[in-house]
This record gives structure tokens, sequence and C-alpha cells, in this order.
């Protein structure tokens, strides 16, 4: 059975005038124990989509999906509060920045005793508390910060950014979730502590059987950390599959685009040439093209790209163009 | 090739505390020589703390050097003088949307420096700033906007226009490329390789990112706690490491350079 499941979501932000689809019938599975990666450029509404999933969007967004399933349970039908019951239980999440999403007035310890989940606790009311700072210390262990005793004292701004990232990691497994979803986590970050943070979370899916949304702008960042990948563009679902089939052979010119402009596969092509790269840049939600929002900037784009393609799938490997690169393979 | 930058014995040094006696210093840059070709671009690697900024900075101008000489086509930059230094070094830097005065348009953002330093009048120096967006691939219209009505990508072209508007020789890009989408940054790259070939601009490139140093670096430059670990060609150096620090800074960045 799929974790989550959910077919063409649109998220519209609401106005007097002229509502603007964010977010245009987008369509995510989820296996257990699967590493998933959500790639997209900035504006691509790949940040909404995890906060639609959570459901942390405020009155001005409108959800809308034809499924919208968590292990079997239809959440489109429940009220807000068994929804937010049963997310709050499974689900958690780790926010863009983590120096910024980390309350600056308290210490480390207060907050991740604060997050630390009651109903775990056995015992009587006055071994609760002590209890508590026990949990928080394996929980700050398991995320490989050994020095518990100094970290705990600390505020957010006393500590660097990948010791941050790594509280945040802890206060997120504090409810135990079966899935976690990361939203970029290793944005503006060293490359050694990107390291870091990735193997944690790979060894994380390991040993807890935990899935993990890893969200990224980057493609080539996420490659070597997931299992399938989905694309996004200005809002529309562009392609997903697994990450070889994404990477080797990709299907829509958008994805091929990506790959083909990441420095890593240009390792063969001698330095200095010029990288293959997309015309234009993406366009903003106020004058969004019609149809398949690629189209001014596609170099295979047509006049039927003016009616939004529908979503194919081949072999498991999903994309929606109408002139897609299946057959130059 | 002419040598174009020469930098000797060039370190900073910053002093801690405020006691008269005692005093402590703490050594941001120890002494390093190199050299930069016209055409060619030095990258510059290393961990936070490993001083990389501050070089770019030294070489802007924005902090003064404790030791050490900057010498531009043999002529020697006066630590101070800024004058000649805005003219012929220009800098790039990560966060393009926050060094743009947002209360300006594009037109009197660019007109600014040209009011500085050139003595050109009026249309010269209009026709001159119409050319210069032509260059980086926006339009002259362009002109009478105000930053926020840019994305990001285009942000960044802004900020090399204004680099390159008053013909310098060397150009200093720290992170400029880290914050962009992939589709930009490539084509970013592709228009920084274009107006090298055309301005036989220097690029000193500060970047974490080894794919896009490969790419587009000729000589590599190595920093490791102010110290410099290991300096030579790109290529020969990320295929054939030496140091051992190089060589975890490229393990740590395996997964984006190897093909799974």
């Amino acid at each position: 059975m799929n974790l989550l499941d959910i077919r063409n979501l649109s998220i519209v932000l609401k106005s007097a005038t002229n509502p603007i689809l964010a977010v245009d019938r987008v369509s995510l599975t989820m296996k257990e124990g699967e590493v998933r990666g959500l790639v997209g450029e900035s504006g691509s509404g790949k940040s909404l989509l995890a906060q639609a999933i959570i459901g942390v969007l405020d009155e001005k967004w409108h959800v809308d999906a034809d499924r919208f399933h968590w292990r079997g349970k239809d959440l489109m039908r429940l009220s807000v509060d068994e929804r937010k019951a049963i997310i709050s239980k499974d689900v958690a999440m780790i926010f863009q920045e983590p120096m910024a999403c980390l309350d600056p007035t308290m210490t480390i310890g207060m907050q991740l005793t604060e997050a630390v989940d009651g109903e775990q606790l056995t015992g009587y009311f006055w071994q609760k508390n002590q209890q508590r700072k026990e949990t928080a210390i394996s929980l700050l262990h398991k995320v490989g910060i050994k020095q518990h005793k100094i970290c705990l004292k600390k505020y957010p701004h006393q500590l660097n950014e990948a010791l941050c990232q790594r509280v945040m990691i802890a206060m997120a497994l504090a409810k135990r979730p079966i899935l976690l979803i990361a939203d970029e986590p290793t944005a503006a970050m060293e490359s050694t502590n990107q390291g870091q943070i990735f193997r944690l979370l790979a060894s994380l899916n390991q040993l807890k059987n935990m899935s993990i949304l890893l969200i990224s702008h980057d493609l080539e960042n996420v490659t070597h950390w997931t299992n399938t990948i989905t694309v996004m563009y200005s809002g529309q679902f562009v392609e997903a599959g697994t990450t070889k089939h994404i990477f080797e052979q990709p299907f829509h010119p958008y994805t091929r685009a990506l790959v083909d402009s990441s420095p890593k596969s240009n390792s063969g092509l001698p330095a200095k040439s010029r990288l293959m790269a997309l015309p234009g840049s993406i366009p903003i939600l106020q004058h969004l093209p019609i149809g398949c929002r690629l189209g001014p900037r596609c170099p295979r784009a047509q006049q039927a790209c003016v009616i939004a393609p529908k979503v194919t799938n081949y072999h498991g490997h999903q994309f929606s163009c109408h002139f897609s690169l299946k057959g130059s393979y | 090739m002419p040598i174009l930058l020469q930098v000797n014995n060039l370190s900073k040094s910053f002093r801690i505390g405020r006691k008269w006696f005692n005093q402590k210093y703490f050594t941001a840059l120890e002494p390093i020589s190199f050299e930069v070709q016209a055409h060619h671009t030095l990258a510059i690697v290393g961990e936070t703390g490993s001083g990389k900024s501050t070089l770019a900075k030294l070489l802007v101008g924005a902090e003064l050097p404790s030791t050490g000489s900057i010498k531009l086509n043999g002529q020697t930059l006066q630590p101070g003088d800024f004058k000649q230094r805005c003219q012929h070094v220009r800098m790039i830097f990560q966060d393009s949307g926050t060094t743009l005065n947002p209360s300006l348009t594009i037109g009197q953002l660019l007109n600014e420096p040209l009011q500085i330093n050139t003595k050109l009048n009026e249309e010269d120096r209009h026709c001159l700033i119409r050319e210069t967006l032509q260059k980086v691939g926006l339009l002259a219209e362009h002109m009478n906007f105000y930053p926020h009505m840019f994305s990001g990508g285009q942000k960044q072209r802004i900020s090399l226009a204004r680099a390159i508007i008053l013909q310098p020789q060397v150009i200093i890009l720290d992170e400029a490329l880290a914050s962009l989408d992939p589709s930009l940054r490539s084509q970013m790259i592709n228009l920084l390789l274009d107006l090298q070939e055309q301005m036989g601009l220097a690029y000193i490139l500060i970047s974490h990112n080894l794919g896009i140093v490969r790419h587009f670096s000729d000589k590599i430059m190595v920093l490791s706690k102010g110290q410099v670990v290991e300096m030579g060609d790109t290529a020969k150096i990320l295929s054939r490491p030496k140091h051992q620090y190089t060589k975890k800074l490229i393990l740590n960045q395996r997964f984006q350079l190897l093909h799974r």
C-alpha cells in the first residue's frame, strides 16, 4: 500500500479579481521506506506542495485534490482536527533555514524537551520531567551530537548552521515519524556539512525504515541519495521515475535541460566550452503562460503545447509532454 | 600571455582583544603570492574560515593588507587608493538581491560608478549603460525598472553589468553562482565565458562547487586555515590531488562529480 497517494493536487491563491493557480494538478506517490526527491527551480511550488501535505497553509490558499490518501485514509474528507491528529503523529518536516526556524529566545534544551512526545513517556508525573530530558539527550545522540551538555544550554545563534540543522532533525524525529519531509535541508551549507546531513538522513532511512521526501532545487545534489525523483516546473508536474531513469534517460525536455546543465554531466566536455542552457527565465506567478508552462522556453515546443499535456505512464516512468524524448533513446 | 595581476606576500591578521600589552593576533591569511594572466580564471576553494573571502576583500580593497603588495600590469595598487582600484578590479557578491539599492532604478544604479570614476557627459553615459545592458542579455528599456521587478537571475546579470561597465581587467566572483537556479547558472556561466573572450577579463572565482570550478577555471588554489595547501592547473589537481586536505574536499563532493 502506498504511504502517501496524491492525485491532481491543485493549490490556488485566492484573490478577488483573479485567482492564481500556483500548483497545477501535481501527482505524488510515496511508498514505505522510499527516499523520493522533489526537484524544481525556485518558484516551482515544491515548498507549497510540502506545506499542503502537512496542512500548514493559511486561509489565503485553497487546496483541492482528486485523491489525497495517507495510508488508505482520505484526508480531504476528514475534519481539520482529525487530519491534524493523523499528520502530526506520522509526518514531520524540516524547514528551510534552520537558524531562522528555531526560537531565538529559548535554549536548545528547552525547545527540544518541548518537542518530545508526552505519550511516549512511561512513568508517574514526577518522573516525566526527568524522562523528557533523557529523551532529548538521546535524540541529540541520534543525530550525531555527542556533547549534549554544552549543546542543550546554548541558544540557536551560538551554534553553527549544521548543528542547528541537526537539532531541527532531532526535533522532527521526536515523534518517531513515518514520513520526514526535508525542505532544502542543505541550502546555503558548506559541502562538508551537506555530506554529513545527507548521510544522517540516509542512515535514518536505512535503520528506521523512515520514508523521506527530499526537496531540493538542484538535481545533481540529490541524485546520490534518492531512489526516485519527481520533477516540477512552475507549479506543473514534469516527470517522475527512478533516479537512474531520470538521470540517464529523461523523457521531458525540461529534465533533459536540467541534467545537461549540471556540471556533473558535463565533466566529459572540454573546460570552458559552452554549457547547454534553456533560454529565458522562470515565469512569475502573475504572468503564467497557458498550457504547458515550459512552452516559451522549450526547444521542442509546437502549437499543441498551448493545451496542457496529460500525464503519460511508460513502465512506471511518468511524464507530461506532447513531444517527449521517448523515441530518441 | 602577459601577467595581469601579481600578488606578492599578501597577508592579513586581525588584532584580538583590546589590551595594550600582551596583544594577540589572529592570522586570517598567511603570506601568499600568485599571478593571474588575462583571459584566465583562478579558482579559490576551501572551507569556511579558510581565508578565501578575506583574500577577495584584500584584492578589491575593502580591507587593508598587513603585508605584501598587489600589482596590476606591473603597477602597484596602493592600499586605500580607491579611484585606481575601482576602475580595474570589480566584485560580484553572492546575494545579488541585497546588493542592489532598492530605491534606485537600474539606470541610476549603473550611472553612479560612471559619474564617480569617469569624465563622460550625460549622453555618453546613457549610451554606455544601454550598451552594457545589451551585453549582459537585458534590454535597454530595463533602465527604468527598479530592482524588485527582476528575477534572481536577472538581478545577477545587473550586478555583472555594474561590474563590467567600467571596463575592468579583473572581476572577483564571490560565490556569485551559488544561489542561482541550475538552468540560470549555466546561462550565467556561458555569459561570463563569452565576456571573458570578448574583453580579456581575468576572473577570480570563489566557489565550493567543484563541478563549476572544474569547468570554469584554468588554475586552482586550495586554501586551508589561511594557508595555501595546493596550487596549479585545475584539471591536474582535481584528477590527482596530492595534499590530504584537497583529497578530503574532493571526496566530500564526490557525489557531485562522479556518475552514479
